[in-house]
């Protein structure tokens, strides 16, 4: 049987089951990498209906999209690319031990998640104002297409699903930032820094193309 | 003694990621990592806010289809490109993630380049739309 003789070097972040912190942190971002292949496979789904029903209903897409307002769908963009680079930073501030950093970066890309929320909530809020709801509650009466609530549907699925991996953020980031304050990040470990950063780009990446699919058709 | 060998009596290694790669940096400290400097990531950053506006202004400029919609995904694809090489790290990271990135693409593919086979060789795809 192996004696843990390699056990005697091991820092306290390094878990029993791992030789090295080098091993435990590309294992951590290897998992953290196939878990954000289904999630790619996950909004992939819909991703196909859109482009089929885009096909199906071009005209409708071009009509039904001018009800969205592209100035706040671009601020939004602009919010999230934000957030994208404060947790870069904090990781990089993490990397050269300016502990503090971390937690400004990571309370900043908190910040600009809930901006990118609320101007959400505003957007729905008026649609719903409307009448525009998805599905059969749909009553708006300003597109003349019996079939304009397919894209108002499709919309509230990929923009909520979006969502609720924001508000899934927000929670991880919390998370993250009370670690950075208790000082468990530094150097020579940062991994939950680095994976939730990765799910947190991941979700940017997924916005950067709901909004040119949503926000700039004609 | 071999027994305390990691690499001599625990076979299942050879298919831990960071040895499958580069079995030599396996006992080296995580100093290797990549750190970012300000400069990169704020270049990053101030190309990802240009394209934002870029692809904007060309939405104004209402191109006729397909241009639109093709200048709009290329647009996507190359901020897309930018979060995952330098942002997400893949640019400097282990080939093997990006291995899984683009695995995922090819079965979205396949997963729209067949839906689309059916879906544009039907006369009605669901009857009543």
């Amino acid at each position: 049987m192996a004696n843990h003789s390699t056990a005697t070097s091991h820092a306290d972040f390094v878990q029993h089951h791992f030789v090295t912190a080098d091993q435990q942190f590309d294992s951590a971002k290897l998992g953290m990498w196939v878990f954000l292949v289904t999630e790619i496979l996950f909004f992939g789904g819909l991703f196909t209906a859109y482009t089929v029903l885009r096909m199906t209903h071009p005209d409708l897409f071009a009509e039904a999209s001018t009800e969205l307002d592209t100035l706040w769908g671009t601020v939004n963009t602009l919010v999230l690319i934000g957030s994208s680079l404060t947790v870069a930073m904090a990781i990089k501030s993490a990397q050269l031990n300016q502990t503090k950093n971390i937690a400004i970066n990571l309370g900043i890309t908190i910040v600009l998640a809930f901006i990118f929320l609320m101007i959400k909530y505003f957007n729905w809020m008026h649609h719903f104002s409307l009448g525009i709801y998805p599905g059969t509650a749909y009553s708006f009466t300003g597109i003349d297409d019996p079939h304009a609530s397919i894209f108002f549907s499709l919309y509230y699925l990929m923009t909520g699903l979006h969502g609720i991996h924001v508000v899934v953020g927000i929670g991880v980031m919390t998370w993250l930032l009370v670690k950075s304050l208790k000082g468990q990040f530094h150097s020579e470990y940062y991994t939950p820094l680095e994976i939730g950063g990765l799910y947190w780009h991941l979700v940017d990446i997924i916005w950067i193309f709901l909004y040119p699919l949503f926000y700039l058709i004609h | 003694m071999a027994l305390s060998g990691y690499h001599l009596d625990f076979p299942l290694s050879i298919v831990l990621p960071h040895s499958l790669i580069t079995p030599k940096k396996f006992l080296m400290s995580s100093s290797t990592h990549h750190i970012s400097t300000d400069k990169t990531l704020l270049t990053v950053a101030g190309a990802l806010f240009c394209l934002t506006l870029l692809t904007a202004g060309v939405h104004y400029l209402e191109l006729p289809q397909p241009w639109s919609i093709l200048a709009a995904m290329f647009i996507a694809v190359v901020k897309a490109g930018l979060v995952a090489l330098f942002f997400m790290g893949l640019y400097w990271d282990k080939r093997f993630n990006m291995m899984l990135l683009i695995t995922s693409l090819a079965f979205l593919a396949l997963l729209g380049g067949y839906t689309l086979l059916d879906t544009l060789t039907r006369v009605h795809i669901i009857p009543g739309f």
